[in-house]
């Protein structure tokens, strides 16, 4: 089962970081969206798989509450991936009221435009509204 | 150790920078008095050094030194040590530093505003360097020592507003300071060396020779950082070049800075330090040829320049090389050669007798008159250049004649102390080169340099005697107090220059102004008295000559002269050669030293090396930091995992095909629609279809966390999986559909570096999942299962005849059975609190954005986009922005205002089984907000309104608030930050009831979860709207 997440893991790393590497905005914001998941569902693979073997089956263990009289999975990675969604939440909406905010100034989503020398976004704050409403 | 001998040295060291500092209390017209409070500050310090000395003695050893501890983890302490050096340099300090004061207000005259700032800064500067010389502790040294030059930078730089004086202030800061951090260091490797933070434990250690062994070899580099040290404090060649620069201050600060105080510093180091090392076969042949060659520089560009203040800046110059060579020629074993035999030659063998200490003194005397008389002619007779001051001895009698008999003491003839100290050195360098002819170089660059000296009094004496050709010159006017805003100014009230005008013209008259001159007639007299009779100086200082004990050798006049040989015949070349100079053409054109570009030089240089690795690692460009960060990544992913042979290959269980063929079906599926819906996001078009499918993924992975057992995270994700993309939709609405078609290269490179990437985390996850189920590692796991609804158990449950008489005792724990809950809640704490934090401020940083950056300010101008990209990017969307929502359906109305009501029920159940049970306040402050947020859609910014006075920012404040007081108030029982507290009320009959205090804890999150979410979706909608 590690194997398999792992390949999952793997898979959603590429594509996250190959969004990440994109030229426009947008699609960096996706591979932030994506790649909490990759790491979220790596800290759990790592923890061990959630099987354990009874006589010759193997049976799912436990979740991490107590009383039900099977044996658990480990509860601090749960604890741990927890935090991590919800700062990664913060995270995701932060970027994207920043990915408005940047196109509302500079009217550009490209990387290498917004880069580049002379744009409106490197200007002092309060140049570019004053640009816009001299134009 | 406490007692008198430590408030003496406090008062010693501190009463200056006291004293002055509370004349900043006085009114600003009150200069009398302010001149009067700074001089007693002075007066105390200089009388603290006389009454130690009369009372106590002159400290020796270890018994003497007084001090309190001050941060010992660092071994600072303030320890200062009153033996004859420190005290010697002390009263010199306050001694010439009284007079300076004195001057200073005679220099100033009247200007209020100058004497006002200026007596301050002095005190700090006397303070600090009242520190350097008396501080025992190296690093309370060192501190004090920083304190100079931090102190010195505010002087130099005084005429704040002139580029130039802060130019020149920030290289000596630069200089003095870099050497102070190289002198840092080296008291570091000092220190760990010999293992003592006193400079007199130190000096002890090296010359006791009992080092510990293991650190023997850093005492040379140790050696090498505070010669640095010391020789850009003392200008040394090649860092004399700020000691010029700093020329650019008032001359009251040049006079005290150069002649008896912040450059000596570095003499006082080697001072302190030459008993100690002077045994080191490296002392000498570093410190006598660098001040040899200082000592000759500084006497031919001395000769080159033509400002007066400048001519005598170099020759300090000068002198501090000769004082730094003196040092080195004084080392054991320099001169005659290690295995020489000492009886062979007697004392000498030692090292060269030479009076440095005296030769300081010596300096002084008539370097600090020097200062103060050019200062007084630049003043009253407004120039500045030694060729316009033709004709001063019948100008200005008094000041020329001070000037003349201080110039006589520089060039050292007869009749001076700087005579005797001179015959002395060629006396010593002449012995010196019975043993190697070498020393007949240095001999010959003392000889070169007193020539230097002779001509410099020649000069000076033959323009002052001049008759004044051609038409006066401008009067120097670039004094900064004699700036505009001086009261007493150019103003006079004659059309016709009178007498009073052409000099002291704002200056008043009378006892005061007399100080601009008198100070210098004072010290200066302490010349002649040395000159005849040296006795009388060597009974006084001869106990501070740490290399010899030979006093009273040193030459008289009269001995000389009644002594004819090689020495007296090299004074007499120096004279006549030096004469010759001073009369004849050459040299008369001034030069600037090539030295002095140094700095700027340096400085530029820096810059622009700053601007290449600023260009060539700050891009600007956000890819290049991905790239960056992603490649080191790999890269240290790579390096970590081929050096672990336990993560080579991965421990493949097989497990999961023992499974019920259900299990292996959803784990297979599950995995297959990550890897699809992943794999797909790169290949479709349309942004709306791929956020969609980055919400399926989302869902994938949210099965995942179900099949691993963790049903709270699989609910957490669940509800954010849908906020998020919620947001995600409504942000794609704000920004344009893709931009007309671009190059789109460099996909294949990203997605095999992607690849790449991904297979290696893959393969660690893989790795380390497969090595923690083959091994039974220590997990903490089991320590929150352990306590999470009890602690450990302390008394077994008592049980008498079958009857349980008295329960288990247990230890305080969560009082939970959702172990993640608990751990969320109690055992973690600090992590939820912050993490709400950061959702709060996350929040806040959505709503103040938008609010900075609305839509209407911000339409793009028809001049930044063609007319075609206009309409496809802004036109099309910008302006039919309608105020429909997709969403806003009759029969989505129906359902909404059924489905809200019953999912805030279920909200709050899940609050309050969380404890217990898979919820808790994240999953009902999700659920509630799903709901919420969809509710808004549905019906439009009404329903905000309805809900007023609560708004998402108002439960975000709440929230917070309700968290951090439930952690805050076991503080005030006694108990821990964050410490929870259960139990249960017992009612008659029925179950027991539970509560927990983490419940009020939760309940903020639950707050500030809603705020949150809701509050950014409702502020994106209203966007729209």
């Amino acid at each position: 089962m590690t194997l398999l997440v792992s390949i999952c893991i793997g898979v959603i790393f590429a594509v996250s970081f190959y969004l990440l590497m994109g030229k426009e905005l947008k699609e960096v914001a996706m591979g932030v969206f994506l790649i909490g998941h990759a790491a979220n569902l790596g800290i759990l693979a790592m923890s061990g798989q959630p099987l354990m073997v009874v006589g010759s089956l193997v049976e799912p263990k436990g979740p991490p509450i107590l009383g039900t009289g099977r044996p658990m999975v480990d509860p601090l990675p749960q604890a741990l991936i927890l935090t991590a969604i919800v700062i990664g939440f913060a995270v995701v909406a932060f970027l994207l009221t920043l990915l408005v905010a940047t196109y509302r100034r500079t009217h550009e989503l490209w990387i290498d435009d917004l880069a580049a020398e002379g744009n409106p976004a490197f200007l002092i704050d309060g140049a570019t509204e004053r640009k816009n409403a001299a134009a | 150790m406490e007692g008198p001998g430590l408030w003496m040295m406090l008062v010693a060291v501190f009463a200056p920078a006291i004293a002055a500092a509370l004349t900043l209390l006085l009114p600003r017209p009150a200069i009398t008095a302010r001149t009067l409070v700074t001089l007693a500050g002075f007066g105390m310090s200089f009388g603290a050094l006389c009454w130690r000395i009369s009372s106590l003695g002159v400290g020796h050893g270890p018994g003497a030194i007084v001090g309190f501890p001050f941060a010992e983890s660092i071994h600072l302490s303030m320890t200062f040590n009153p033996d004859p050096l420190g005290l010697f340099f002390g009263m010199l300090v306050s001694g010439i530093g009284f007079l300076i004061v004195l001057y200073a207000r005679g220099y100033c005259g009247p200007d209020r505003d100058s004497l006002y700032r200026f007596y301050p800064t002095l005190g700090f500067f006397a303070s600090a360097m009242m520190g350097v010389v008396l501080a025992d502790n190296m690093l309370a040294m060192l501190t004090f020592w920083e304190m100079t030059s931090l102190s010195s930078f505010l002087l130099i730089g005084w005429d704040r507003d002139n580029p130039r004086a802060v130019k020149l202030a920030v290289q000596a800061l630069a200089t003095t300071g870099l050497g102070g951090l190289a002198l840092l260091g080296g008291i570091l490797l000092m220190a760990t060396a010999t293992g003592q933070w006193t400079l007199s434990g130190v000096v002890a250690a090296l010359s006791s020779g009992e080092l510990p062994q293991q650190h023997a070899g850093m005492i040379p580099w140790a050696f090498a950082l505070m010669f640095l040290g010391g020789a850009t404090k003392s200008a040394q060649w090649p860092f004399h070049y700020w000691l010029p620069g700093a020329m650019a201050a008032p001359t009251p600060v040049s006079a005290y800075l150069h002649s008896a105080t912040m450059v000596k510093a570095g003499v006082y180091l080697f001072a302190r330090l030459w008993p100690g090392l002077e045994s080191f076969e490296f002392w000498g042949p570093t410190l006598a040829p660098v001040g040899a060659v200082t000592m000759l520089l500084g006497g031919y560009l001395a000769v080159r320049s033509s400002e007066l203040k400048k001519i005598f800046a170099y020759t300090t110059v000068s002198q501090l090389g000769l004082l730094t060579c003196m040092y080195g020629l004084s080392a054991s074993g320099f001169v005659h050669g290690a295995g020489a035999d000492p009886s062979a030659h007697g004392a000498e063998a030692a090292g060269l007798a030479l009076w440095p200490v005296m030769q300081i003194l010596n300096h002084a005397l008539y370097k600090a008159p020097l200062f103060i008389i050019a200062g007084a002619i630049m003043h009253i007779a407004g120039r500045k250049e030694l060729h316009q001051l033709k004709g001063l001895f019948r100008e200005h009698f008094h000041l020329a004649l001070v000037c003349a008999l201080a110039a006589y003491a520089l060039a050292g003839l007869p009749l001076t102390l700087s005579f005797t100290m001179k015959e002395a050195f060629l006396h010593q360098i002449h012995e010196a080169t019975h043993a190697s002819g070498w020393f007949w170089v240095i001999g010959a660059m003392a000889v070169l340099t007193a020539m230097c000296n002779v001509s410099i009094f020649v000069r000076i004496v033959t323009t002052f005697w001049m008759q004044p050709t051609g038409a006066p010159e401008a009067r120097y006017e670039d004094d900064p107090h004699a700036r505009a805003d001086n009261p007493i100014s150019h103003d006079t009230g004659h059309d016709k220059p009178g007498p009073e005008d052409d000099h002291l013209y704002h200056h008043e008259h009378g006892f005061w102004a007399a100080w601009i001159w008198l100070p210098a007639a004072i010290i200066v007299a302490f010349q002649y008295i040395g000159g005849v009779a040296p006795g009388w100086f060597g009974g006084f200082v001869g106990h501070v000559e740490t290399n010899t004990g030979a006093w009273d050798q040193l030459p008289s006049l009269w001995h000389a002269l009644s002594h004819p040989g090689v020495p007296l015949a090299m004074s007499a070349v120096a004279i006549t050669l030096g004469v010759l100079l001073g009369l004849s053409p050459l040299w008369r054109r001034p030069i600037d030293d090539p030295h002095n570009a140094i700095f700027p030089e340096t400085y530029v240089a820096l810059q622009r090396l700053g601007a290449v690795v600023y260009r060539g690692v700050q891009s600007g460009n956000f890819r290049y930091y991905v790239y960056a960060m992603l490649g080191a990544l790999f890269v240290g992913l790579v390096a970590t995992m081929g050096g672990d042979a336990g993560l080579h290959k991965p421990v493949i269980s097989g497990a999961l095909w023992n499974a019920r063929f259900g299990l292996i079906l959803s784990v297979v599926g599950l995995c297959t629609l990550i890897v699809l819906t992943a794999l797909m996001i790169p290949f479709v078009r349309s942004r709306i279809v791929r956020v969609l499918i980055l919400g399926t993924c989302g869902f994938a992975v949210t099965g995942m966390y179900l099949l691993y057992q963790a049903p709270d995270l699989a609910m957490t994700q669940l509800m954010f999986e849908i906020i998020s993309v919620l947001i995600f939709l409504l942000v794609l609405r704000m920004l344009p559909e893709e931009a007309p078609k671009r190059p789109k290269g460099g996909r294949i490179g990203r997605a095999v570096f992607g690849c790449f990437l991904g297979v290696t985390l893959g393969w660690l996850v893989a790795a380390i999942g497969g090595y923690v189920e083959s091994t039974d590692i220590e997990r903490l796991g089991p320590w929150f299962e352990a306590n999470s609804y009890h602690g450990e158990m302390i008394a077994p449950a008592i049980v008498e005849d079958g009857v349980q008489v008295a329960p288990a005792q247990y230890a305080r724990g969560g009082g939970g059975e959702n172990v993640v809950n608990v751990t969320l809640v109690d055992f973690r704490g600090y992590d939820t609190l912050g993490e709400i934090t950061v959702l709060s401020i996350a929040a806040m940083g959505v709503f103040a954005i938008l609010a900075v950056v609305p839509a209407s300010r911000f339409k793009p101008s028809a001049s930044q986009l063609s007319s075609t990209e206009f309409a496809a990017r802004f036109d099309h969307r910008g302006v039919k922005y309608g105020r429909q929502i997709m969403l806003s359906t009759p029969l989505l109305q129906t359902t909404m205002r059924l489905v809200l009501p019953l999912a805030l029920i279920f909200a709050g159940y899940e609050f309050f089984k969380g404890h217990n049970e898979p919820g808790g306040g994240f999953i009902a402050g999700l659920v509630a907000s799903v709901a919420l947020a969809v509710y808004r859609m549905t019906f439009g910014p009404s329903v905000m309104k309805g809900l007023k006075p609560i708004t998402p920012a108002l439960c975000i404040a709440a929230g917070l608030l309700i968290a951090l007081t439930t952690s805050a108030t076991p503080l005030f029982l006694g108990e821990a930050f964050l410490r929870s507290a259960n139990g249960y009320i017992e009612r008659g009959g029925s179950e027991p009831y539970h509560w927990a205090t983490a419940a009020f804890f939760d309940l903020g999150v639950f707050l500030v979860v809603v705020g949150v979410s809701v509050g950014i979706i409702n502020r994106l909608l209203e966007e729209l709207e």
